[in-house]
């Protein structure tokens, strides 16, 4: 829902980092985003499109990079995938707090990024 | 000494940028905490979906709480200050955010806010965000609990989805349950498909114009 917004900070802060190193045109960004953010990745695309037109970002190749969610439990000490609930009412996998060794209680380590890792410039 | 390396006029350079748009928010939010904890005031936010009683439920808290408490409130909504001046006739200071266009309050946005009270004279603040089940769950604003408000008159499906939001939630309150039967929506049936998400949230359910269960949310609060 808020793609927009986060696509366009994501745009202007390559714009400002491609400036601070006098590139004439940005040929790419790869952007690494959690897969428990709540951003839908084909929206981020489309927005990049929208917003990167009459830039020196115009043309650039969008990468994205998903990162799976890492989890980690208080009881057993698990820490790693996510326990996904596979009701089939909810159609997408949905991620769930559930400990998927012990069934206790875990805490989200990993997967909330939506990180700028690179861009390529051109000078 | 060997000659300057330079670029040359049109030479492909990887830049690192390592930012980090969602961690610029939870450092703001951060900042908030620690402000407020200075302080020794308690943040609360309330969220949920339009018009399942997130303003209510707040009216109905400071009521409940306003001997115990030095209470303020921070209203987010698009437009208007109609619920926050239902919330400040019970006498507590309230900060209307409009937010324009956003869907959800962020981090920055509550740090303005903040700037607008007297931290000296407060122990408890309610920040009532946007309605909205999606995207207040990305944006920690500084709080130390996390209140999600839904009512039976979104009918029976309003967990399963959004399942996302109640992840990220100490409390989870069901709403207008007077009218429930009328609804035919099973409360015990959404409560369970909350613990099946999040087994850690407490859930209360409560008819927040009659005060019904309040007390409840008060004490999964803890407060």
């Amino acid at each position: 829902m808020h793609e927009y917004s986060m696509t366009s900070q994501i745009v202007e802060s390559v714009l400002e980092e491609a400036k601070k190193h006098n590139a004439k045109k940005v040929d790419g960004v790869h952007l690494v985003i959690g897969k428990l953010t709540f951003l839908g990745l084909e929206q981020v695309r489309f927005a990049y499109e929208i917003l990167v037109k009459n830039t020196i970002m115009e043309g650039s190749k969008l990468h994205i990079e998903e990162k799976d969610g890492v989890v980690k439990c208080s009881k057993c000490s698990y820490e790693g995938d996510v326990k996904y609930e596979d009701d089939p009412t909810y159609h997408i996998p949905t991620p769930t707090l559930h400990c998927s060794k012990c069934g206790g209680v875990v805490e989200i380590v990993g997967g909330k990024e939506c990180l700028i890792k690179s861009a390529k410039i051109i000078v | 000494m060997k000659e300057v390396v330079k670029a040359e006029e049109g030479e492909v350079f990887d830049i690192e940028l390592e930012a980090d748009i969602l961690k610029a928010n939870e450092k703001l939010a951060t900042e908030n905490r620690e402000l407020l904890r200075k302080h020794g005031v308690q943040a609360i936010d309330v969220m949920g979906a339009i018009g399942s009683g997130k303003t209510s439920l707040i009216e109905k808290l400071v009521q409940e709480l306003k001997e115990k408490y030095r209470m303020a409130a921070f209203k987010g909504d698009l437009t208007t200050t109609i619920d926050a001046e239902l919330i400040a006739r019970h006498g507590v200071e309230v900060v209307p955010i409009n937010t324009g266009k956003e869907c959800h309050l962020d981090a920055n946005l509550v740090r303005k806010a903040l700037q607008r009270l007297d931290l000296n004279s407060l122990d408890l603040l309610f920040i009532e965000n946007v309605g909205n089940l999606i995207c207040p769950a990305e944006f920690p604003l500084g709080s130390e609990k996390r209140v999600v408000v839904i009512s039976v008159t979104e009918g029976p499906y309003m967990v399963v989805k959004h399942p996302f939001i109640f992840m990220n939630t100490d409390v989870v309150v069901i709403n207008k349950v007077d009218l429930a039967q009328a609804m035919r929506v099973d409360v015990r049936k959404l409560e369970a498909d909350v613990k099946r998400i999040n087994p850690n949230a407490r859930v209360a359910v409560t008819n927040c114009r009659s005060g019904e269960g309040v007390g409840k949310v008060v004490k999964a609060l803890g407060l």
